[in-house]
């Protein structure tokens, strides 16, 4: 299994001694304010894909994205930690400017609301007392995860592989949450607001939606604490939404208004925007607008090598192994298959452990360069109802669900 | 964290008492450092675009051309509220592509928005023609908040403050928050610093 390593611990004891005293505090301490602390740049391997690396309270040194609202990028080679991707390299991605940065959890409420027999009001010990607490390990990616690689190139966040990570939540079935109200006849769906909101009275509220029947399904949670600890600011503090499978978009953060409707839910976060071609592949020609869309909802397959970067160097003549992780919608990996010829013959290699179907799967796979040179290594999976990743990128107008069997072009010598 | 929130963070850890106990999550946010490059159109970027967001939304966009643009801004206009004016859309689309569309983001990455010699400005007036220039009024009026604080208010605020000129002329370059609230002002380097003791001198001098 993969090493665990600790960033920063200095910053980890301040953290502690301040939980210990009774108030959590992240950011600065000295008296005034500290510009965003750029370590240094990364370029990600598309046009204009010059980042820095900042600083942000709870986070170590992310790619940034944007500033405000916050949208920080995980760097790849965090995947090679481990298979639960740590708090504090965790991605962030905020829509509204409006983001809490200050919440006391014991005055911290949840509203279940509309079509219900009966209103709730929880408080956050309500949710950690009277209902069962369950936890799953589950992957949590962007719609656009991969966005920068789009060709075209498309509009919007335009980020690399890193907006995506792997974290055991645990927290509350939702279904219990709505019984304990009491879903009412003639609901249709459920939707999610937090606490996050538009500076400006016409940009519209980030809500999302779910069916009623996903909403009170097994798997869909409300999740106060993220691999250990209670969630960072930035990923949500304290409660978020769980939706197993589905795409980030789903996972309302600082959740604190859940509303059950009649009709389905239209709001512009639903309807125009993150929607799908709504064709089998997601996908239309290169260029050219969807005839119809749907809303995104499950992932597809991914598969990535995380033991190697592009241009990384190996030696020829020796063992190697290599590894890298797999995921899909939940329905669990069944096979990974690895190439070192640039797909012209693959083999199978071994998954590692099983942390659950919606989690990241560990692969490796053994690898001797016979001869000095280049290699192109690529990596394809496939899930238990046989969904695999397209040879070639599939495109949408949002760059959204990125699948293309991965890549990573190394040198022996 | 200020001073006043750091000097509230021990008392509050002093009077509680009770160790052990969760009280309250709060975060600093860091100041942003990215601005606009400054260019004929940069008042209307400043005022509009970085109302809601910083400038990297700008500056990380694949090369685009102007098509691109406009449309974003138009957009940006009618889905998502932003008060942008039918006759600002133009030169907006104008000054964003010069900037930051296909011939400035098509080569070799220049993602982050840096500072640049402000351009040779003619002379200057007033305070109300540099807010002018540099899209101040984007987020401030004199007389009534809208974003941020009315210039009146900032001046009435810091009227015995013997240190209100330093402080203001820093929050112009630097930006911040918390003083007002928790939205966030970005920073405006490029405001040059004869440029910004007028515009200073002016906001404190508003009765």
């Amino acid at each position: 299994m993969f090493e665990r390593t600790r960033s920063n611990g200095a910053k980890a004891t301040r953290r502690q001694f301040l939980r210990t005293a009774g108030l959590v505090s992240a950011g600065g301490l000295a008296a005034g304010r500290s510009l965003m602390a750029i370590a240094e740049t990364v370029t990600l391997p598309f046009a204009n894909g010059q980042r820095s690396l900042a600083t942000f309270p709870q986070k170590r040194p992310l790619i940034l994205i944007t500033a405000r609202p916050p949208q920080l990028e995980t760097p790849f080679s965090v995947f090679n930690e481990g298979l639960l991707t740590p708090n504090d390299a965790f991605f962030v991605r905020y829509h509204l400017s409006q983001i809490p940065t200050s919440i006391n959890p014991e005055k911290f409420n949840l509203a279940i609301k509309g079509k219900v027999n009966s209103e709730l009001t929880l408080s956050l010990a309500d949710l950690k007392t009277k209902f069962e607490p369950v936890e799953i390990v589950a992957v949590n990616q962007c719609s656009g995860n991969g966005r920068g690689f789009s060709n075209p190139r498309v509009a919007g966040g335009q980020s690399g592989n890193g907006t995506m990570g792997n974290a055991r939540w645990k927290g509350v079935r939702l279904k219990d949450v709505l019984n304990k109200a009491g879903v009412a006849a003639g609901a249709k769906q459920v939707t999610f607001n937090g606490l996050d909101s538009p500076l400006i009275e016409k940009t519209p509220d980030f809500i999302k939606a779910l069916e009623v029947d996903h909403a009170l399904d097994d798997d869909t949670m409300l999740a106060y604490e993220m691999n250990g600890e209670p969630l960072p600011m930035l990923n949500g503090f304290p409660l978020r939404l769980v939706v197993p499978g589905h795409y980030g978009t789903y996972w309302v953060k600082h959740l604190s208004e859940i509303t059950v409707v009649e009709d389905a839910f239209a709001g512009f976060w639903i309807d125009p925007a993150y929607r799908i071609p709504d064709n089998p592949c997601a996908c239309v020609e290169p260029g050219t607008t969807p005839k119809k869309t749907k809303p995104i909802a499950r992932y597809n397959v991914r598969s990535f090598i995380t033991s190697l970067a592009d241009a990384g160097k190996i030696t020829a003549g020796q063992n190697l192994t290599v590894r890298g992780i797999a995921f899909d919608g939940g329905y669990g990996i069944t096979e990974v298959l690895f190439s070192e010829d640039g797909g012209k013959t693959w083999r199978e290699a071994q998954l590692g452990k099983d942390l659950g179907k919606f989690s990241f799967r560990e692969w490796t796979a053994s690898f001797r360069p016979q001869r000095a040179g280049a290699y192109e290594l690529k990596v394809k999976a496939t899930n238990r109802i046989g969904q695999s990743q397209p040879g070639e990128a599939l495109w949408n107008p949002a760059g959204y669900m990125r699948n293309v069997v991965e890549t990573v072009r190394v040198n022996a010598a | 964290m200020s001073y006043m929130s750091f000097r509230n963070l021990l008392l509050v850890i002093g009077a509680s008492g009770c160790l052990g106990q969760a009280m309250a999550l709060e975060i600093q946010l860091p100041l942003e450092t990215g601005v606009f490059t400054q260019d004929a159109g940069a008042e209307i970027a400043n005022g509009q675009c970085l109302t809601c967001h910083s400038v990297e939304y700008v500056t990380m966009q694949p090369p685009f051309g102007r098509a691109f643009w406009k449309g974003s801004i138009q957009k940006m206009q009618q889905k998502y509220g932003a008060p942008i004016t039918d006759a600002q859309v133009e030169p907006l689309a104008d000054y964003l592509t010069k900037n930051y569309g296909i011939m400035t983001n098509g080569g070799v990455a220049s993602g982050t928005a840096v500072v640049q010699t402000p351009n040779a400005h003619p002379a200057i007036a007033d305070g109300p023609q540099i807010a002018m220039r540099y899209g101040c009024f984007g987020c401030h009026d004199t007389k009534i908040k809208i974003v941020g604080p009315a210039y009146h208010d900032v001046s009435a605020k810091y009227k015995t403050d013997p240190e209100a000129a330093a402080k203001i002329e820093q929050q112009i370059h630097k930006g911040g928050s918390g003083k007002w609230g928790p939205t966030i002002m970005p920073p405006f380097p490029q405001i040059t610093a004869p440029e910004t003791k007028i515009l200073t001198d002016w906001i404190l001098g508003l009765k």
